[in-house]
């Protein structure tokens, strides 16, 4: 019963918060709502009994990622004019959300064909998620661990001031 | 309780990112929906690994884990630049690959 409870209000808030997230004009309360939304994912990962995946969770994906956006929603300090006109958001919304309700009643009920219990062990220890990790499942964890890197050179790359490097030599041919 | 409870939010949850990725244009948007649609696949592995009684799901959602941390570095870089070329949030206004537009 407490953990239905608890199920129930972790849900409607991680619900309520992708909605706000999806609605809202102003870009921070959207990232507002998707942190709601990530700290509601952290506490249903401990709900499942994962306590790892959810300190893992709490860590990477609130510590670092939505920390990361908020910094860059703020830094690039987009005023009302740079906004997009989003004149009838609420209309495009209501009919998308009508094209994709079907979807989403197809992907619950093909899941809904799986077990509908949960199996006896109770918790699922770090210890096993780590052992794991470095044994059947160590090919996948090093392609990550490229994958992070290649995205930490791509993203200084794309993020580097282009302009403001080619107009450095112009200025030492003048002095 | 069943996992259909879980299920049936992961469901809800991947259709509210779809719906944002179909209807909004603000590209913090865009991207921030991406994100909620895998988070809300990584939430379905979590269960099924609970479902199942194998820790394998749980490793894979972990590993999904990394890759939204990858696509937020990439993804945000991008916004950045793309804000710094145009002035604009709006993605119908990125149109510099398009065949014959002029680009400044």
């Amino acid at each position: 019963m407490l953990e239905l409870s608890i199920f129930t209000i972790l849900a409607l808030f991680m619900l309520g918060g992708s909605i706000a997230m999806i609605s809202n004009r102003q870009t921070v309360f959207s990232a507002f709502g998707f942190l709601v939304t990530m700290i509601g994912l952290a506490g249903m990962f401990a709900l499942l009994n994962a306590q790892f995946l959810a300190i893992a969770q709490i860590l990477v994906s609130v510590g670092a990622v939505v920390v990361l956006s908020m910094l860059t929603i703020l830094t690039v300090n987009a005023k009302e004019e740079n906004l997009p006109k989003e004149p009838d958001k609420y209309k495009w919304m209501l009919f998308s959300s009508v094209i994709v309700l079907p979807f989403t009643v197809l992907l619950y009920k093909t899941l809904s064909t799986l077990p509908d219990h949960f199996s006896d062990i109770d918790t699922i220890s770090s210890k096993v998620v780590g052992k794991l990790l470095f044994s059947e499942w160590v090919l996948p964890f090093e392609i990550l661990s490229i994958l992070l890197l290649s995205a930490m050179v791509g993203a200084i790359v794309i993020g580097r001031d282009s302009k403001k490097r080619k107009q450095k030599p112009e200025r030492r041919r003048r002095i | 309780m069943s996992p259909n409870a879980f299920y049936l939010l992961a469901s809800l949850l991947f259709s509210i990112g779809l719906v944002g990725l179909v209807s909004r244009k603000n590209l913090f948007v865009l991207y921030m929906s991406i994100e909620l649609m895998l988070s809300s696949v990584s939430l379905i592995l979590a269960t099924l690994s609970k479902v199942l009684g194998d820790a394998g799901g749980s490793v894979m959602s972990l590993l999904i884990i990394g890759v939204i941390a990858a696509e937020a570095a990439v993804f945000l870089a991008m916004i950045v630049n793309l804000y710094r070329a145009k002035k604009t949030l709006d993605s119908d206004r990125f149109t510099m690959l398009k065949e014959g537009e002029k680009n400044d």
